[in-house]
């Protein structure tokens, strides 16, 4: 018995990190949509936290506590960059805006090999601990926890569901908003660092369009209404393609695709929604 | 000198390539507001299928660009009907909230379509067979303007006129801008939004797939990463030209291919995409509505 | 002294003039009504004193402040309160919720540290839920707290945005159509509601069809028509004033 723990423990240990490390890319891009922000910027905090991140990590000896709190200010102070320059626009344009600054991240991480290493990436020695990474994502999801019951929390919540009628409740729409992709930020930043040390390696390509598609597809999938809908989707996504992969090998992506139409048709709202489940509660 | 007008014209052909792409993209976000991530997929599946009609049933290029058109209409049409129609009709009714279901059921099919387009072309970089296209070079004076070019910038002519004469003229083009506005109010009015739905997905769908289809061609590499590669410059050539301006779009996508040849001949080759997204992120911050930006409609 | 202001304000959509030098004032503690068949621009009057829409040439002060141009949540933080046409509360919160965030410009907090749940911050925020059950209560919704606001009837729903509104405490409280899609014996304890309201010292301006209502509770009416303002008195003058007759019930009808 503890044999076949010990084998699915080693079969799956990995599939559960990287479940882990994509939760925090979900929670930083659920933190900007909870107050109304379609953003996929979270891959270029992700990209400023990994790298950053990375370099300590090769070049320095810090503790692994200071690595981590810079890769998340790294990943803070791109968000309130991107703020600047962005949070004038207009939802659709914001949306739009993101994406191409993914783009525009990849070209840079590959130009400018001398910070990023390049085409070549950068490769790292040490794995990163399980414990490490159940700490900091326990804190994380405190952290959501702790806004979800604020004034952040309810102010957040009226301006995406209504930014006119938030602002004449005297809730500066942008204020909740710059707080939300600071949020977002110190997640992203603090995610890229941990998927570098998971996957030992960085390089353009680790964080890219696919991330952003991936960690917005986690987030509606496991329902964008709660702080656990990321976690939970993030864990969703992460484990789908290795399921699908020991079921339908050949087929296992168009597989990962069809169960993300299904379950985006029949629960728009995501795996876990507060308002279903309180429209439940009502019922009974 | 000569060198100079030579990349210009390999510049206006590969922007051609991007306008043409950017306008089946922006038709579907001006209309419907959705952000298609599978558009890519029909520029592949459609250069795959214009290669297989050639290679395996010995169609002329014109009828086996034709079946690729078609295959792209037909993909975008089924993508929109499976993936989009079940969200207009129980989705929420919240804006931001639909937009973002319809990016998401898009990503779906962007996975499976890619993945079978993979499996399609056996995961590898295939090419139309030598022979099977013009391939005649035309001499203009000191240029040299290879056929399939100048079909590039004919198609982009053709397909952007023809658009704006569409968009502008005819009740069909009414129509579209009605049911992307509010299909609801639509068809109210009498429109039938379902019909018009449809004809605009495949309509975008064909376009992106005759871009597809170029774009193997000159490329000389039909997989299923085809689309991708222009998907991210015909995103940028709508927004540089503004989503709702096929004129702007199409003169945008030849900007940016004008743009990108002229950087990798004369600045550096690995800085070239750099230029053209930060004109893309340049305009999205200064001029958000486009080159020719004013006219059209916004999406408050 | 009239705590809200207007002075030759106009706006226009295009082409098309909403509201054109509009001027009248509403003195402190005073009920005002503000009149006028569809179209009259009165909701636009509403938005335009909200800070949704801003005015293309004109003042509009709030004690003595011109916040003509100034955003939303800033003129809200001058005092004032709205409720809307059809009523818009915020999906997927309860009851208690909505008027929670009603509560947002008086939680006595900071935000820094009511994210970090300080001890003075969680004191402030019972305090608030307690302040918003209360107001629940005055409005006669006490019971369906805990509901999900977008599963209570129409009228409860007003209800519940009116107890929103007072939930900062205004100063100044604007009502559009308070009554509308109400029955007689609803719409009669919105008006006791603001009766109660006026004595407690808030000044009110609400966009009512309902004249009974109006002639009741409104000291002072403004009527507007085609976004101009074509009479302004007691309601008694207003009803019986012939551009108004004109407006209301057609040319004909006023000769008579």
């Amino acid at each position: 018995m503890s044999d076949l723990l010990e084998d699915l423990w080693a079969a799956y240990a990995s599939t559960l990190g990287f479940a882990m490390v994509n939760a925090f890319f979900a929670l930083a891009t659920y933190a900007t949509l909870s107050a109304g922000i379609l953003s996929f910027a979270a891959v270029t905090y992700g990209a400023a936290g990994g790298f950053l991140g990375a370099q300590l990590l090769l070049n320095t000896t810090l503790p692994l506590p200071l690595i981590f709190l810079a890769s998340a200010l790294a990943g803070l102070v791109m968000a309130m960059i991107v703020a600047a320059l962005f949070l004038r626009l207009e939802s659709h344009w914001m949306a739009l805006s993101s994406l191409a600054l993914v783009l525009i991240t990849r070209v840079v991480v590959l130009n400018t090999p001398g910070l990023t290493g390049g085409v070549n990436g950068l490769s790292l020695p040490a794995p990163l601990s399980m414990i490490w990474l159940v700490a900091l994502l326990a804190l994380a999801v405190f952290g959501f926890w702790l806004l979800d019951r604020s004034w952040y929390g309810i102010a957040a919540k009226s301006v995406r569901e209504d930014p006119s009628v938030a602002a004449c409740l005297g809730i500066d729409p942008r204020r909740i908003q710059l707080i939300a992709m600071a949020v977002s930020g110190l997640a992203g930043g603090l995610g890229g660092v941990l998927m570098a040390m998971m996957l030992q390696f960085v390089s353009p390509d680790t964080f890219f369009i696919h991330v952003a598609f991936t960690m917005i597809a986690g987030v509606v999938l496991g329902g964008s209404h709660h702080w656990f809908g990321p976690v939970l989707g993030a864990a969703v996504f992460t484990a789908l393609p290795t399921v699908m992969q020991a079921v339908v090998p050949d087929l296992q992506d168009i597989a990962n695709g069809a169960a993300l139409l299904l379950i985006m048709i029949f629960l728009p709202r995501g795996l876990l929604d507060p308002r279903a489940i309180r429209l439940r509660r009502a019922a009974k | 000198m000569d060198l100079f007008l030579a990349q210009l014209l390999n510049g206006c052909a590969l922007g051609a390539l991007y306008g043409l792409f950017g306008i089946g993209f922006g038709l579907v976000f001006a209309t419907m507001g959705i952000l298609n991530a599978a558009q890519g997929a029909y520029a592949s599946w459609a250069a795959i299928i214009a290669m297989y009609a050639i290679e395996l049933a010995g169609l002329p290029f014109p009828l086996a660009a034709l079946a690729g058109i078609a295959a792209g209409g037909a993909v975008a049409v089924l993508v929109d009907q499976l993936g989009f129609e079940p969200l207009r009709r129980f989705g929420p009714g919240n804006h931001q909230a639909a937009m973002l279901g319809a990016l998401i059921t898009s990503i779906a099919f962007w996975i499976m379509l890619d993945s079978a387009a993979g499996l399609m072309t056996g995961q590898q970089s295939l090419a139309f067979p030598p022979g099977s296209y013009p391939a005649t070079v035309f001499q203009i004076g000191p240029l040299l303007l290879p056929a399939m070019q100048a079909v590039s910038l004919l198609a982009l002519a053709v397909v952007g006129g023809g658009m704006h004469w569409l968009n502008t003229r005819t009740r069909f083009g009414a129509a579209m801008r009605a049911v992307g506005w509010d299909p609801v109010a639509a068809a109210l009015g009498g429109v039938n939004s379902r019909v018009i739905v449809v004809a605009t997905a495949g309509l975008a769908g064909g376009i992106s797939g005759l871009a597809g289809i170029l774009a193997g061609i000159s490329t000389a590499n039909i997989s299923a990463g085809l689309g991708q590669g222009l998907m991210l410059k015909g995103f940028a050539a709508v927004v540089v030209g503004g989503y709702d301006d096929i004129r702007g779009t199409a003169i945008a996508g030849l900007l940016l291919g004008v743009l990108e040849v002229f950087c990798a001949q004369y600045l550096s080759s690995s800085w070239r995409d750099a230029f053209a997204y930060a004109l893309l992120l340049g305009f999205l911050m200064l001029r958000p509505r486009g080159l020719f930006g004013g006219g059209g409609f916004t999406r408050a | 002294m009239s705590l809200l202001a207007l002075d030759g304000v106009r706006k226009s959509f295009g082409g098309v003039t909403a509201v054109a030098d509009l001027s009248f004032s509403v003195r402190e503690g005073a009920v005002a009504g503000l009149m006028g068949p569809n179209g009259a621009g009165k909701t636009t009057v509403i938005n335009l004193i909200s800070g949704l829409l801003h005015p293309d040439t004109g003042t509009i002060r709030i004690a003595a402040t011109d916040i003509a141009h100034a955003p939303p949540h800033e003129i809200a933080a001058t005092g004032l309160a709205r409720t809307y046409q059809n009523v818009r509360l915020i999906a997927g919160m309860t009851a208690l919720e909505q008027v929670l965030a009603g509560r947002y410009l008086r939680r006595d907090t900071s935000l820094l540290a009511s994210i970090l749940h300080l001890p003075a911050a969680r004191t402030a925020m019972r305090a608030a839920r307690d302040h918003a059950r209360a107001l629940l209560a005055r409005v006669g919704m006490d019971h369906r707290a805990d509901t999900l606001a977008e599963t209570l009837s129409y009228g409860e729903q007003r209800r519940v945005e009116i107890a929103r509104a007072l939930a900062a405490e205004p100063r100044l409280l604007l009502l559009d159509e308070p009554t509308a899609g109400m029955n007689a014996a609803e719409s009669a304890e919105i008006g006791r509601l603001v009766h109660a309201l006026r004595d407690g010292g808030l000044t009110v301006l609400m966009v009512e069809h309902n004249m009974k209502l109006v002639a009741d509770f409104c000291d002072h009416v403004v009527v507007m028509n085609f976004g101009r303002k074509i009479a302004e008195g007691t309601a008694a003058e207003c009803i019986g004033d012939p551009a108004v007759q004109e407006a209301y019930f057609g040319r004909r009808h006023a000769q008579h």
